[in-house]
């Protein structure tokens, strides 16, 4: 056998592999990650020095750094203690909550263009307009209503302002995606330096707040910002935002499974050809999941604005990219969106307790945080790419055509 | 191929690699072996030391929380000009320290509550680096009324905050004052030379703001100072690390008859130094001995606007060691304080001719007695 059947083979037995099976293999993933990552801590560990005090000791030798504390910081930190009897409602946990937040949306952006077979890399770009535009019109309009009245009002209209701009923004590679066959991966990413341009410009001249020194728009008044439900207040978390991307999953994946349209959705994006021979609008199909996909883009935006900081400063993190990550993590299915995305806030956010809990430098933690993501999302892309290459419906049937096709494989 | 052997020799050889490594602990033995001299001197010189070694074993003099301004350490300037305070700190007075590197804007907040929660140990200062943690450090020191916490390059008025910043525009007067002394006397060294029939400077901005002005409003009235009727060709790029945009605005003012162009831009100023070089003019660098950080432009770097980070880091420290914590204090470092200087370039600063830099002496001197006050704002 030579070793591209065997490679065939793998990825074949990976495509037809179960729910639980893929769950199982994903755990198996993380727990070799750990294992290479705690093996790096290690070797990092000789490769610098400590007294000997601050040493930890493995098979009889000294290392400087502890993969145990390490890793345990990264995840228990991160969760805030449950453990310790320490975990108080303000603590990290927020902060983890926070970012898993802004990820579903990037994800569930990113995770709907994917969808529909196109590669959407603007996110960040999307974000970035949907929460200037945001940060801005919500400023107008808090002017005009203030109080418990301001905060109902002003909440959704902020994120339908997010949702309209990103939107906007993310149909303009649609457009010329569908009637310029341009091709999407080039022009998303060139839009993205031109949101972060304009806005850059926009923030530092007409919109900018005078009384600061950072390019960033006025600050939103307290109750045009989201309100602070049960927990999180001090960690600028609400749970009104977390139940927005729970809402927003759950209506992705309606809209995905059970709904003409995210049938046009899924059909082009597995079979174009066959998606327009049966009756599926490719061009409309390819404009409207970019817009909605930006719309998504527009309304981690509107989030990290109205939930985070409460203006709009140039420099936004990217939370686009690393929706890309979360989407892949997930398979592209929006369920999945939202258990990728928490995975990612632990990481993310456990990352500034080991900083803060270890002299292992930051640099070293990004990479551990960088092996658990491939690792994990590594079997999942192979079944991506494992779909193209191998047929997974794979039973041998007389009409297939292909006459050695099914003894070949047994 | 025979996985097994692979397997176990490369298991081997990495064991073998991890011990032969250079770092690792220091020797357990070796630490005794140099802490039992110590101790025997102790007894034997009495009283006095032993008082000495008692307060290195009850802990550090303080314990401090650094957190650094988005970019991180190794950025070459502004962080890594804050760490080596705390670094002098460290040797002077004892202290203990920890550092924090946000990547964005939403952790200086995380960072700060981690600082003041802590308990073990329990922080005595916690010094934010940066002015883009105004808003974090405005609602934590509210939260954390024990905590106290020092900021640079921003004002926060709360009691348990020290805020600190610096009086650019008293070290660009001295930068402008050198500048228009030079630009009408026949002046070479290194790589450029003096137009002497005309009498005109440049300056060069990154983001035009109230900071940045700051530095335009000393040159030009040190310019003036000097000689009342220098020019100073002011341009502001719009960026802070924009070399080519620099590099174009220093052009266009070494061809309108620039001698020396001092630029407050970032990296964009890189690009004023390449417009010098090849114009055969001179340029003064910013924040840092920019003569030594970009050697390669040394042969055209007359001397630098530095802005001494570490001045705050270390004050801060040291009054919190002796009990004197300036809490809601804003405090202006300038040129007496040691928060600002001009500094020479390191390799033709010796060639400025002995009366500018005698000149330049006395107005510093003016400057700290109060003799001469420089504006804050261009006019």
């Amino acid at each position: 056998m030579t070793s591209a059947d065997r490679a065939r083979r793998v990825l074949k037995r990976l495509v037809a592999a179960s729910a639980a099976e893929r769950i199982l293999i994903s755990s198996a993933a993380l727990g070799l990650s750990i294992l290479l990552g705690a093996v790096l801590v290690l070797i990092a560990g000789r490769m610098t020095t400590c007294t000997a005090s601050d040493a930890v000791y493995y098979f009889g030798t000294g290392f400087c750094y502890d993969p145990v504390l390490v890793f345990d910081r990264l995840f228990l930190g991160a969760l805030g203690e449950p453990f310790s009897g320490g975990w108080s409602p303000e603590g990290q946990f927020s902060v983890t909550l926070r970012e898993t937040t802004l990820l579903m949306f990037t994800g569930l952006s990113v995770a709907l263009a994917f969808r529909a077979g196109i590669f959407n890399i603007g996110t960040q770009g999307q974000m970035v307009v949907g929460g200037l535009a945001t940060a801005v019109l919500v400023l107008r309009a808090a002017d005009l209503v203030s109080g418990v009245v301001g905060a109902v009002l002003l909440i959704p209209f902020g994120v339908v302002v997010g949702a309209v701009f990103g939107g906007l923004y993310g149909s303009i590679p649609g457009f010329l995606k569908a009637y310029a066959d341009a091709n999407e991966v080039i022009t998303t990413i060139m839009l993205n330096f031109i949101a972060t341009g304009v806005t850059l410009y926009l923030v530092s001249g007409a919109f900018k707040d005078p009384e600061s020194a950072a390019n960033q728009t006025v600050p939103l008044p307290e109750y045009a910002q989201f309100p602070t439900v049960l927990f999180g207040g001090r960690q600028d978390f609400s749970l009104v935002a977390l139940a927005f991307g729970v809402l927003a999953i759950g209506g992705l994946y309606y809209l995905l499974e059970h709904t003409a349209f995210g049938y046009d959705i899924r059909t082009s994006g597995l079979q174009p050809d066959a998606a327009e021979y049966g009756g599926v609008d490719a061009k409309r199909t390819i404009v409207a999941s970019l817009t909605l996909s930006g719309a998504f883009g527009g309304v981690a935006g509107a989030m990290y604005v109205m939930m985070v900081l409460g203006t709009f400063q140039s420099g936004l993190p990217s939370y686009g990219f690393d929706g890309i990550t979360v989407s892949i993590l997930a398979g592209n299915n929006p369920i999945g969106v939202g258990f990728a995305a928490l995975l990612f806030g632990v990481l993310k956010s456990g990352t500034t307790v080991v900083q803060f809990a270890t002299d292992v430098p930051p640099q070293l933690v990004g990479v551990l945080r960088g092996l658990i993501i491939l690792f994990v999302a590594m079997p999942e892309f192979f079944r991506m790419v494992g779909r193209r290459v191998v047929d997974p419906g794979s039973k041998p049937v007389a009409t297939d055509g292909g006459p050695a096709k099914g003894s070949a494989d047994e | 191929m025979d996985r097994r052997a692979f397997v176990k020799a490369t298991g081997v050889a990495g064991i073998a690699g991890l011990a032969g490594c250079s770092g690792g602990p220091s020797d357990g033995s070796g630490d005794t072996a140099t802490e039992s001299p110590t101790e025997s001197d102790d007894s034997d010189d009495g009283g006095e030391e032993t008082t000495a070694a008692e307060t290195t074993e009850s802990g550090p003099a303080a314990n401090v929380g650094m957190v650094y301004a988005t970019g991180g350490l190794g950025d070459g300037s502004f962080n890594d000009q804050a760490q080596s305070g705390v670094i002098q700190a460290e040797e002077d007075f004892g202290i203990e320290y920890n550092e924090a590197q946000p990547d964005e804007v939403a952790q200086f907040s995380t960072f700060q509550q981690q600082f003041a929660q802590s308990s073990d140990p329990n922080y005595d200062l916690v010094c934010c680096i940066g002015f883009l943690q105004l808003d974090s450090l405005t609602e934590n020191a509210e939260s954390y009324p024990d905590q106290d916490f020092m900021i640079v390059d921003e004002v926060v008025d709360a009691p348990n905050v020290a805020s600190y910043t610096f009086m650019e525009h008293e070290g660009s007067y001295l930068a402008g004052l050198m500048g228009s002394l030079l630009t009408t006397q026949e002046f070479s060294a290194g790589a450029g030379s003096t137009v002497p029939d005309s009498a005109a400077l440049g300056f060069v901005g990154g983001v035009e703001s109230g900071l940045i002005q700051r530095f335009q409003a000393g040159f030009e009235a040190g310019a003036a100072a000097g000689n009342g009727d220098t020019e100073v060709l002011t341009n502001y790029t719009g960026s802070f690390n924009d070399p080519a945009a620099g590099r174009e605005a220093a052009s266009a003012m070494y061809n309108d008859g620039a001698d020396i162009v001092f630029h407050a831009a970032g990296n964009t100023g890189t690009g004023v130094f390449q417009a010098a070089q090849e114009a055969g003019r001179f340029a003064i660098g910013v924040d840092r001995a920019q003569s030594i950080t970009r050697d390669s432009y040394a042969d055209v770097i007359l001397g630098s606007m530095i802005k001494r980070v570490d001045t705050p880091v270390y004050g801060a420290i040291e009054s919190k060691v002796n009990g004197e914590f300036p809490g809601g204090e804003a405090l202006s470092l300038g040129l007496d304080e040691d928060g600002v200087d001009l500094v020479y370039g390191d390799s033709i600063g010796s060639d400025v001719p002995e009366a500018v830099a005698d000149e330049v002496a006395t107005a510093r001197e003016d400057i700290v007695n109060g003799d001469i006050s420089v504006p804050m704002s261009p006019e």
